[in-house]
């Protein structure tokens, strides 16, 4: 055992800080979802009464609803688009590779608010203007706003996971005269599967968070769950949405760790779950 | 059979492009990525330039959002007028703050996560980092204002042991969009960070600790040159997001901390200007742009010297 020194004191004592810090308003939320007062922020007394009055609130449940549905097709939209970039990336990376990764980069890197004003306007031009109803549509809208980034981290993330896969399994099925398309089906597509999955899992918890986005093409009507919230942010929040919140904290925990999971199974280390998940 | 006959006429240059590859579909190559190719193209960059389109015309009259029948730079004029240009310069103060910060406060406790804490809780340690990370971002940024409002629980804590005498006027002001920004985007440096010095093996900073150098001087000139592609990688998730940031500042920053991004939203959603929402949208990108190429260039020439004198020490380089 080797004895401690000043400096694996300090910086044990900081991570101790640091985890503090990022805890705290996580904390706080759990903790104030369990307030009986009319306001968030002012507590009263501790009780379920929040948890209760989600039940009899159609406005919460519907914005919940609206964002589940949405996450769930962003994802699916995402996750098909990301795993066929990701695989041409991997396997068929061309002189078109470099200028489709800038594309990937620019999508990653322009700031969110950027892409939410410049959907709006477009939305209304192709809806209105060109006359394709289907995006006066408020899920559509949604569906397609989110699916723009998670797109890019899918791709990325297959992408990475398959230039770590030697390529002779693939060539062995071509020397068998396995056509193309059974090629991807029965080889490629089972090697990349923990990529996949995780890269729709988080496509899915993207689409649960993005507010941004949301705010701007979002139809009344079809409000997701984080307009409502933002909407009250305005007008005064109540305890119920800390409480839905903490309902949401539980499914993202259960969704990280079905990631981590299914990682784990393929064989990744800690490390490499981590750069999957942190989507680089 | 062709590809071993491939294999033997494929010269051996290292390079991926030469490897035998099987006889696809007759497709091109990249097939595969065209649907996204398409996606990204009609939903990204088609919005995005006719938002660039939109910043060169006007807005006409009370009813209208936008004209683009007379074409000038006015309303990029109009976006950098001191009104508007105050706003940018917050922005910038609180993206180049918040950044530094945040790589303050993640060095060494990336450090430690990567060579101090147990190897065995490390995968639990790091899913805790990320827990906050993929908590929705704007619940978390409403439980810091539970907390630091005027009658939450950090001023009831602070006046109870006597470090305040007062209400804690800290909400809605810059120092609380400070505090929501650090804590909203401190993942996203600490992650990449982990395994940019998980990467920098122990048997490097062994070496260098054999060869006589401290735990300072190996830190300094082992493991943090070594890991330098991984910080950099996290400046750039932290400043860049954090530049465009609309949530944090409507949550924290009430009217005495605005920032860019809202300004943008206003344009568009109150105002309904979009000709000059438009124009402050492509200035905030540029911005963010020219700060990370300056910021890059400064971090070029301050090394210079730097390497100069390592190569002197270390001589040949392999």
């Amino acid at each position: 055992m080797k004895r401690l020194t000043l400096t694996d004191i300090s910086l044990k004592v900081w991570a101790v800080v640091v985890f503090a810090f990022l805890f705290a308003p996580i904390a706080i939320i759990i903790i104030y979802s369990f307030n009986e007062g009319r306001l968030l922020v002012s507590w009263n007394e501790f009780g379920f009464g929040s948890f209760s009055a989600i039940v009899t609130k159609p406005a919460i449940t519907d914005a919940v609803l609206v964002s589940i549905q949405t996450g769930f097709i962003a994802a699916l939209i995402a996750t098909a688009l990301g795993t066929m970039a990701g695989v041409a990336l991997a396997r068929r990376a061309g002189k078109w590779a470099p200028a489709f990764l800038i594309l990937l980069v620019l999508v990653t890197v322009t700031p969110e608010i950027v892409d939410a004003v410049s959907l709006l306007p477009w939305m209304v031009f192709l809806g209105q203007d060109v006359g394709l109803s289907m995006f006066d549509n408020g899920i559509v809208r949604l569906v397609v706003g989110h699916s723009l980034f998670a797109t890019a981290v899918v791709a990325y993330i297959v992408r990475s996971r398959l230039v770590g896969i030697d390529e002779s399994l693939e060539e062995a099925a071509a020397d068998l005269y396995a056509p193309p398309f059974k090629r991807f089906t029965q080889i490629t597509l089972p090697l990349v599967m923990p990529a996949v999955l995780a890269g729709g899992l988080l496509s899915f918890t993207l689409s649960l968070d993005n507010t941004i986005v949301s705010a701007f093409v979002q139809v009344s009507g079809s409000t997701p769950w984080p307009v409502y919230v933002l909407s009250a942010v305005r007008t005064g929040l109540r305890p119920e949405i800390a409480a839905v919140s903490t309902i949401m904290l539980l499914l993202t925990l259960l969704a990280l760790g079905l990631v981590a999971y299914v990682l784990r199974r393929a064989g990744d280390s800690a490390t490499d779950i981590a750069k999957t998940v942190g989507g680089g | 059979m062709t590809t071993i006959a491939e294999k033997r006429a494929a010269p051996d240059s290292g390079r991926r492009a030469t490897r035998p590859r099987p006889r696809w579909l007759k497709l091109p190559s990249f097939a595969l990525a065209i649907p996204a190719w398409a996606w990204l193209f009609a939903f990204f960059v088609a919005p995005v330039a006719l938002v660039v389109w939109f910043s060169f015309g006007y807005k006409p009259g009370i009813f209208g959002t936008h004209a683009n029948d007379v074409l000038s730079f006015d309303r990029y004029a109009e976006a950098l007028s001191p009104t508007f240009f105050s706003t940018f310069q917050n922005t910038l103060w609180v993206g180049v703050v918040g950044t530094l910060i945040c790589l303050a406060i993640s060095i060494p406790f990336a450090y430690w996560l990567a060579f101090k804490a147990p190897v065995a809780r490390r995968g639990i340690l790091l899913a805790m980092v990320m827990i906050p990370f993929w908590t929705n971002f704007l619940v978390r940024t409403i439980g810091w204002q539970i907390i630091l409002a005027p009658g939450g629980v950090l001023s009831e804590a602070m006046q109870s042991i006597g470090l305040l005498n007062e209400p804690l006027e800290i909400l809605y002001t810059r120092t609380a969009v400070l505090i929501g920004v650090v804590y909203n985007y401190l993942p996203l440096m600490i992650l990449p960070m982990f395994v940019a010095f998980d990467r920098v093996s122990l048997p490097m900073r062994e070496a260098s600790k054999d060869l006589g150098a401290g735990r300072w001087s190996t830190f300094m000139n082992v493991t943090l040159p070594l890991a330098k592609p991984g910080i950099v990688v996290g400046i750039l998730l932290v400043y860049i997001p954090l530049m465009g940031d609309y949530i944090t500042a409507t949550v924290l920053g009430g009217a005495k901390g605005n920032m860019a991004g809202q300004m943008v939203a206003n344009q568009f959603q109150t105002a309904q200007n979009w000709a000059l929402g438009s124009a402050m949208a492509v200035v905030l990108v540029l911005t963010i742009l020219t700060t990370v190429a300056i910021a890059a260039l400064v971090a070029w020439l301050a090394a210079w010297p730097l390497r100069r004198s390592q190569r002197l020490v270390l001589g040949d380089k392999s």
